[in-house]
């Protein structure tokens, strides 16, 4: 599975990046927009969530749980500083994805005992994609939290994030995670369409 | 047949992924659904063939949780 997570450039803006990797195939989106104001935020949702809806896209944006509804995104996806998973849930109920971000195995355990539905789990190496970055785990760091995840009976759904290479793809799929989330490596492409095809590819 | 509901054999009835969906119980919203690491869009889901053995994952809350 690819997420695509938005991010821009001198060529892209939030919108227009992730209407390329949608039209390159990629199903999945989290709207990740820091910096936003509010109004700023919003509205970009809302024209990314229809154009994740004419693709059958899911769509997630980062933070603004209290906007989710009314952005009617398919879910929310939670950094370690925002609202708890716990909180969130109340909020949103049963029928909004929780993903949530994980740097250690603790980490994981936690969110998972929360309810969180997915973790999006990193940085596999270091990105400049993301402010405060946490200490990479590479494909060691990957393999050591996937055997606690077997000892502890944690079954959770996987996403590698942070800095990944279509050359790294293949070496971090079978370390057993359910997926890969991508910005910079597609967004800063020549031709961030094909690129997502190229990551599809190595994905099957 | 037998396939595959995140990581655990299960036995469906289901034929295609929308029957699944049904006999599942998934919600109409925030479920996303990936066969053999693919995410499909659920306006796919009618045409798509389950296949013996295939790996679904579902992302989605639990129910109750």
């Amino acid at each position: 599975m690819l997420q695509f997570i938005t991010h821009q450039n001198d060529k892209f803006t939030y919108y227009t990046g992730a209407s390329a990797v949608l039209r390159g195939g990629c199903k999945w989106v989290q709207l990740r927009f820091k910096e936003a104001e509010l109004h700023q935020f919003i509205s970009c949702a809302e024209m990314i969530k229809n154009e994740c809806k004419t693709f059958g896209a899911t769509f997630i944006i980062d933070d603004y749980v209290e906007y989710a509804k009314k952005i009617a995104s398919d879910g929310v996806h939670l950094g370690k500083n925002d609202m708890s998973i716990k909180e969130a849930r109340k909020l949103l109920g049963n029928n909004f994805i929780i993903g949530a971000t994980a740097n250690t195995f603790e980490d994981v355990e936690n969110a998972y005992s929360q309810g969180a539905n997915y973790i999006g789990c990193g940085p596999f190496r270091f990105t400049t994609t993301k402010k405060n970055l946490s200490p990479v785990l590479g494909l060691e760091g990957y393999r050591e939290i996937i055997e606690n995840m077997k000892k502890n009976k944690i079954d959770i759904p996987i996403i590698a994030i942070g800095g990944i290479l279509k050359e790294d793809v293949k070496q971090i799929m079978q370390l057993g995670v359910s997926g890969i989330a991508i910005s910079g490596a597609i967004l800063n492409a020549q031709d961030p369409e094909s690129e997502t095809k190229e990551f599809l590819k190595l994905l099957e | 047949m037998k396939i595959i509901i995140n990581s655990v054999e299960t036995q469906t009835e289901a034929l295609t992924l929308a029957s699944l969906s049904k006999e599942l119980n998934l919600p109409e919203t925030g479920v996303a659904v990936a066969v053999n690491s693919k995410m499909i869009p659920r306006t796919d889901w009618s045409d798509f063939q389950l296949t013996e053995n295939c790996d679904i994952l579902i992302i989605k809350a639990a129910s109750g949780g």
